[in-house]
């Protein structure tokens, strides 16, 4: 008995040593491996890694696309600090932050509440106000350019409806709208999306911090401000960081709707490093403005680090 | 629920919202079916002579037809390419015992989720002419398949490490190879997975514009948002036209989105958190 026992061990024992060696065999196989990851890593290499080397390289250069490129150290920067329609660029991206972050976050936490506090449809609202987020720019910048379109527009039919014909504008070319009416329309675009990361987050409170605080009073819009938007904190934290990026990375919108017009007040940084690259051929400014970008983006996401990191500090301490 | 009139002022609030934000979609929609005096002289009314001329017109004589199919056959090859390399990476980096390499392999990719595709534009143009890619298809395939691979790299290898090894040591017992293994069980396992991935991939290829409009020269390579801005730009008071041709890029996109809402919103969405 015993010893049958002890021989169904070893069989047991030798089989699976014998399995786990073959299939470590299998998996230690490195042509597989190679035929898996290089093909991956050769595209990878060529259009991702190449052109970002390159792009450092050309920007410390001075070439216009045709001839050698030589080298001018700062100089492409130094043009950029001069160059006025550079800082106008800077300025509109600056706007751009300030009104993802002051405008749109307030009423994206607001409308996120609302949703998170009705009982029925709540499926039903969080699909359709995601809508806009997966339709591509361009067509929205155009769909939206049609809207504020002069004569047949959507925006200047309705304030001739509503008898407000004095306020009619020529939205895109106004230089007190323009700018404006792309913000608008990138907050249309958008502002589902962050609605949705943020009503995740509030999903995920654990049902019962909830029952406690309505125990101790804190009832509705009162315990959204004191509970709810304390615990989804880092969410918030993390839409302000994509509205951050986001407003640095603008391109699409800009450049279908207004392309930087009237006189190059709306134009931002990616627009006119776009310009400076195609239609002027300054390829090595152009690859300096696209450095200066993302270091703008990582100071400005290192200086909200800094400050979220404080004000946490002043919370706890 | 304790007051029934508050939670009605909420479905209140937030139907007018929905109003507010669908209705240009809607207002486009309806636009479309009418006339283009139609559109000026009465822009809120339904369509009078409900009529596809604009549809056919635009998909004709506008060649909205030319870049439905480039945007097409484009976003799918480029999207599949993609799902292939990605997954046969990810299962290399998550099954195989290559520790050291897999560490540096997806070290490497994560770089690209720290730089913003943007600021490749301008050299990726020159190197797209150096190879005389440029005004080709694959001016566009190379860049979209490229820029795929990290985050499907990472949401596949997410999803195999929740795949437990037995199934393929009995794989491996049937005398399977690491191709078979891959082929035959994790590839089976993975469909719900890769068919999200699919979906998100060929989506942000769809949408796609800078780069198309950039790489790309010939007018019969156009994509379907680059032909929209260029559509938009002559637009010689052709709004219906204009409204149709909008439909052909948003009702595709509308219609995956009515079926699989759930994957892409989670998908878009986790995409967007770890980057």
């Amino acid at each position: 008995m015993c010893e049958h026992h002890f021989d169904h061990g070893m069989v047991l024992d030798s089989s699976l040593r014998g399995g786990k060696g073959s299939m470590n065999k299998t998996l230690k196989n490195p042509l597989a491996y190679v035929l898996f990851t290089v093909p991956t890593l050769l595209m990878y290499l060529l259009f991702f890694l190449y052109p970002l080397l390159t792009s450092l390289r050309y920007g410390f250069t001075q070439w216009n696309g045709i001839s050698h490129a030589q080298f001018n150290g700062l100089d492409n920067f130094v043009t950029a600090l001069h160059d006025k329609y550079f800082w106008i660029a800077v300025k509109n991206n600056i706007y751009f932050i300030l009104f993802s972050v002051f405008i749109q976050i307030p009423f994206i936490l607001a409308l996120a509440l609302l949703i998170s506090r009705v009982k029925r449809l709540s499926g039903f609202y969080k699909t359709t106000v995601f809508l806009p987020s997966i339709l591509s720019t361009a067509v929205v910048g155009v769909l939206w350019s049609f809207v504020y379109h002069p004569e047949a527009g959507l925006l200047n039919k309705l304030l001739e409806a509503i008898g407000l014909s004095s306020w009619k504008h020529v939205w895109l070319a106004d230089e007190a709208t323009a700018f404006l009416s792309v913000l608008v329309t990138n907050a249309w675009q958008w502002i589902g999306f962050y609605v949705v990361l943020v009503l995740a987050a509030i999903f995920a409170i654990p049902k019962d911090i909830l029952e406690a605080a309505e125990i101790d009073g804190a009832i509705g819009w009162k315990q959204a401000w004191a509970i709810t938007v304390p615990l989804i904190r880092p969410v918030l934290i993390v839409i302000v960081l994509l509205s951050i990026t986001g407003a640095m990375k603008a391109l699409d919108i800009v450049f279908v709707m207004t392309n930087g017009d009237p006189y190059g007040i709306t134009e931002v940084m990616a627009t006119y490093m776009y310009k400076k690259a195609y239609r002027i051929g300054e390829y090595g400014y152009a690859n300096a403005i696209a450095i200066l970008i993302f270091v703008f983006t990582v100071i400005l996401t290192l200086i909200f680090r800094f400050l979220t990191r404080k004000s946490e500090e002043v919370q706890y301490g | 629920m304790r007051h029934p009139l508050w939670s009605s002022v909420k479905h209140l609030v937030l139907m007018f919202y929905l109003l507010i934000t669908l209705y240009p979609l809607i207002w486009v929609l309806n636009s479309s079916f009418k006339q283009n005096k139609e559109i000026i002289d009465s822009p809120w009314g339904l369509p009078q002579n409900f009529t596809f001329a604009n549809y056919i017109n635009a998909w004709t004589g506008s060649k909205v037809s030319t870049y439905f199919v480039n945007s097409l056959y484009i976003s799918t090859l480029s999207a599949v390419a993609t799902i292939l390399l990605a997954t046969a990476t990810a299962y290399a980096i998550t099954r195989m015992k290559f520790p050291k390499w897999s560490k540096v392999v997806s070290g490497v990719l994560l770089l690209a989720l720290l730089i913003p595709a943007g600021s490749l534009l301008v050299p990726l143009y020159i190197l797209l002419r150096q190879i005389h890619a440029y005004n080709t298809p694959f001016a566009l395939i190379l860049p979209y398949v490229t820029f795929g691979l990290p985050l499907t790299v990472f949401v596949v290898s997410a999803f195999l490490k929740s795949i437990p090894g037995e199934l393929e040591e009995a794989g491996v017992m049937d005398g399977l190879s690491a191709f078979g293994l891959l082929g035959r069980i994790v590839l089976p396992l993975t469909m719900p997975t890769l068919v999200t991935v699919f979906i998100l991939n060929f989506l942000s290829n769809w949408n796609e514009f800078i780069m198309a409009n950039l790489f790309l020269a010939k007018e019969k390579l156009r994509t379907l948002p680059v032909g929209m801005v260029a559509f938009y730009d002559q637009l010689n008071m052709n709004y219906g036209g204009l409204c149709a041709a909008i439909m052909f890029s948003v009702v595709p996109v509308v219609l995956i989105y009515s079926i699989l809402q759930n994957q892409i919103i989670e998908g878009v969405t986790a995409g967007s958190v770890k980057g």
